[in-house]
């Protein structure tokens, strides 16, 4: 069964497209690595996906339902932004405990694994605002992980992260993986997309170019490394058709 | 929703610039207490203050404060819970802190010094434009996209509301000074929230001018029970309109 | 009351020689008294009912109500009406006059006689309450002359009617709820002293063409119109108050062609206009207090010579306005609450001048429901320019002294 169905999606700011036919089916269990340009559509995709915009034409369907007005589907949602805030006078067990309520979740059912990882716990008594932008980004990967979602929705994770809780963070995309989890990720670290990518989708200009395994990409290219042949393989693509956008 | 508002006042109890607002209200209104010997004229002064500072520190608080907690708020918006709840707990949250602010800092010097009528009124009338800007100011920082245009336009709204709207009343009066206008000077003046609220207070201030002149309808609506309950609803309606237009523009927004 | 009562008898005696005293007990009729017993000079009476229509006193006696005895005339024509001078009246309780559009029908009446003396009676529920018409030298002293509350305005006569005086004293009264509490017309060398006129429905005080009259310690409160008094020369009004006299139209103290007057030494509060100075000359307005007034002093241009001095003006919607650019009167020493001034020579007064009347003074003038913006942001700052540029208000009307402080606390 489809986890995520994006079906003719497309979506217009003003006059301009930023994201038009959209056809894409992810299952669960997969890593997707959401590539492209800036101004591509990465993030417009996500915030489709997530329900922070609407979309113009097409639909969305997550776990069975389609995205609507109705929020409930996002529980099943986790969520990694770019830049993770917070209000700043919370200390990060505040901010957590708000989190739970709003979740209803019950002490004992969440996933602490990732918060013991990276050792959230020595934070727990810290403002929001006395936390570096590293720790306010492990909080973030906490909570976006924390409430068992069967899909992850992260933005740049590792930016701004230090090598190690980068690794461990990953570490926890590949576990969520295994244990039947959806997982999107946007990222420019090319080793980062081969290694964790089960496929690539590649957005430019709005569409969606492909969607492939890496080593299709790097085979067809006949490069080992992704950050080599995936720019090879982009130049071989037939320009797409501008006037269709 | 009222989780969100609870953690969000959470947050605002350890505001700086709220703490810094309750501490400026305070040593305002005790200052003027203690400067001028006359608790009554104290009294006066502090309503024009009240009546000019309270709508621009709400707005702009209020403006701020939604841009501040963006990020989060998207955060918030991709949790399985309602738009719609999530700007009433903020409007909620950041109103009550405001409130709390006003009552503290004002509140309390008024009813030590000066309680009474005049007191009262001066607290509900603070009390209301507190409610009515933060609704305002809310419903800006939800449709601008722009930090610094959201605060210009919530200063020209109050600019407008504070000095532009009576001196366009008073143009008025003079340009159609040979017309029947008398009738629609007060209505007009009551549309503007901070204007009723003044009117309500100067009603028991000025009492022995107005009944000179003005004194017929002026009297008539505001002195009554039933003018006081128009004004607090229109007053309240001031908050209700821009807090669900915030609250509407959000449901519908791209974040 | 002693006073009263060793003057009272020293006229007595000087007529009589000796006092011959009869009495009137419940039952009896005070007008057979009268009629019969020509040989008595003071008439007592005991308390008790007396209905007997109009009691007319044709000769000079001493009228003595004790234990409130109550002269009621039904609702018919006049009560007590007095037609021979040297006559007192006092210790009644005195009621029931007709309502009348014709006749001026009072309580007690005293017509073209002189050397009267009206004291210590209660006089309600009456058209007129205490009439003198032509008296020369009478006393009109403690009486609380009360009219019904309910009665509406045009079925009111005023309380104390005095006209065409001389040598009065209306001393220590008490009015309510008639049209005028006291009027006075053609009253001359009189003296209207700690009465205390309130709640009537027209004027507390009304007085016209009453020359040499002075009024001190009058408390003159929530009158229809307040004080009205015109068309007079040489009044003094000292230590009054004027309280709470509000409406379109009500004044603490309306002065219409007053010439020479001497306010000083009163309170004005709480009044719509505590005083409207409107074609006086040389009035010295000195030493009085005004405090929480709509207007505090409105001068209207066609006055002249007018002084004002060492009043104190506090918490005023205005202080003072005129109507015109030229005012022809001097304001030298007075305490303005709104003066922001300094004195650098320590002189006890302000080193720059103040213009009491604020631009907003001027605006309401020209457009009276402007006041509606009293108080607003707007209006603080029009007044805060003028203060700093003073270019719209007029340069007449200015105290080139103000006092820094209110004196003598």
């Amino acid at each position: 069964m489809d986890r995520i169905i994006f079906e003719g999606l497309g979506k217009r700011y003003g006059r301009q497209w930023a994201l038009r036919g959209v056809n894409a089916r992810f299952v669960p269990g997969e890593v997707v690595m959401v590539i492209g340009p800036n101004g591509s559509g990465k993030t417009t995709l996500i915030k489709c996906l997530l329900g922070l915009v609407r979309a113009t034409e097409g639909a969305i369907t997550v776990n069975g339902t389609a995205v609507s007005s109705d929020p409930a589907y996002r529980a099943a949602i986790g969520y990694m932004p770019q830049l993770a805030e917070f209000p700043k006078e919370l200390t990060v067990e505040q901010l957590l405990r708000m989190m739970n309520d709003i979740r209803g979740a019950r002490t004992g059912s969440t996933d602490e694994r990732l918060f013991a990882e990276l050792g959230v716990e020595s934070l727990l008594d810290k403002r929001v605002s006395a936390l570096s932008g590293g720790m306010r980004q492990k909080v973030s990967a906490v909570l976006a992980f924390r409430y068992r979602p069967n899909i992850l929705v992260l933005d740049e994770p590792t930016a701004g992260l230090d090598p190690v809780s980068a690794g461990r963070l990953l570490d926890a995309v590949l576990r969520a993986r295994r244990e039947g989890a959806t997982v999107l990720i946007t990222s420019h670290i090319m080793e980062e997309v081969q290694r964790l990518g089960d496929r690539v989708a590649y957005l430019q200009d709005g569409r969606l170019r492909f969607t492939l395994a890496p080593e299709t990409i790097t085979s067809a290219t006949g490069e080992s490394a992704l950050s080599q042949a995936l720019p090879k393989y982009i130049s071989q693509l037939a320009p797409h058709d501008v006037e269709g956008l | 929703m009222w989780k969100v508002c609870k953690y969000t006042l959470l947050d605002l109890a350890r505001n700086r610039f709220a703490m810094g607002y309750t501490i400026l209200l305070f040593a305002v209104s005790t200052g003027m207490f203690m400067i001028e010997g006359d608790n009554t004229k104290a009294l006066i002064t502090l309503s024009q203050v009240v009546l000019a500072l309270t709508p621009l520190l709400a707005l702009v608080f209020t403006i701020i404060y939604f841009y501040n907690q963006y990020e989060f708020t998207v955060l918030l918006a991709v949790q399985p819970i309602g738009r719609r709840s999530i700007v009433l707990a903020q409007f909620l949250a950041v109103s009550s802190a405001l409130l709390a602010a006003f009552m503290l800092g004002v509140g309390l010097p008024v009813l030590a010094w000066a309680p009474g009528a005049v007191g009262a009124t001066l607290l509900v009338s603070g009390a209301a434009l507190t409610t009515v800007f933060c609704a305002v100011g809310a419903w800006i920082a939800v449709t601008q996209r722009d930090r610094a245009r959201a605060v210009g336009i919530g200063l020209v709204t109050w600019v407008f509301l504070v000095l532009v709207y009576d001196s366009l009343l008073l143009w008025l009066m003079f340009a159609f000074s040979d017309r029947p206008i008398e009738p629609l000077i007060v209505p007009l003046a009551a549309l503007n929230p901070i204007d009723l609220s003044r009117m309500l207070i100067m009603l028991r201030i000025d009492l022995a001018a107005l009944l000179g002149y003005t004194g017929a309808v002026y009297h008539q609506f505001f002195g009554s029970t039933g003018g006081m309950v128009v004004s607090l609803l229109a007053l309240m309606l001031w908050t209700a309109l821009p807090c669900w237009w915030a609250v509407r523009a959000f449901a519908r927004k791209d974040l | 009351m002693i006073r009263t009562l060793i003057l009272l008898s020293s006229l007595t005696i000087a007529q009589c020689g000796m006092a011959h005293i009869c009495e009137v007990r419940s039952g009896g009729s005070i007008t057979q008294a009268l009629a019969t017993t020509m040989d008595c000079d003071t008439v007592r009476v005991s308390a008790g009912h007396y209905q007997e229509g109009t009691i007319t006193i044709e000769r000079p006696v001493v009228l003595l109500g004790e234990g409130w005895p109550v002269i009621d005339g039904d609702g018919k024509g006049e009560v007590i009406v007095v037609k021979a001078s040297h006559v007192t009246i006092q210790g009644f309780v005195v009621r029931g006059t007709a309502i009348s559009d014709v006749n001026d029908n009072a309580a007690i009446k005293c017509i073209s006689v002189s050397d009267i003396t009206i004291s210590g009676n209660r006089v309600e529920d009456s058209f007129f309450g205490v009439y003198l018409s032509s008296v020369a030298r009478a006393f009109v002293q403690d009486n609380r002359v009360i009219g019904n509350a309910s009665t509406p305005e045009g079925r009111r006569a005023n309380g104390i009617h005095l006209w065409k005086c001389a040598h009065i004293s209306v001393e220590r009264n008490t009015v309510m709820h008639h049209r005028d509490g006291i009027y006075l017309e053609f009253v001359t060398d009189s003296r209207i002293e700690g009465d205390t006129s309130a709640h009537n429905s027209r004027y507390g005080l009304h007085f016209m063409f009453s020359h040499r009259d002075r009024y001190t310690r009058n408390v003159f409160r929530d009158n229809g119109a307040g004080v009205a008094v015109m068309f007079t020369h040489d009044v003094i009004m000292s230590d009054n108050h004027f309280e709470v006299n509000r409406g379109a139209s009500a004044y603490g103290l309306l002065l219409k062609e007053i010439n020479d007057a001497t306010i000083t030494g009163n309170v004005f509060a709480d009044n719509t206009v505590g005083i409207l100075i409107d074609g006086c000359n040389r009035a010295q307005v000195k030493d009085n207090r005004f405090h929480a007034n709509g207007w505090a002093v409105r001068l209207l241009a066609n006055s002249l010579d007018c002084v004002f001095e060492g009043n104190r003006f506090r918490s005023n919607t205005f202080d003072m306005t005129t109507n015109g650019d030229l005012v022809k009167s001097t304001l030298k020493g007075n305490y303005w609450d709104r003066y922001r001034g300094y004195d650098l020579d320590h002189d006890g007064h302000g080193d720059i001048p103040h213009r009491p009347m604020s631009v907003f003074g001027l605006v309401t003038e020209r457009a009276p429901y402007a006041m509606v913006l009293s108080r607003s942001l707007m209006v603080n700052l029009l007044d805060q320019t003028e203060r700093v540029v003073p270019t719209l208000t007029p340069a007449a009307l200015e105290d080139k002294s103000p006092l820094m402080r209110i004196a003598n606390g």
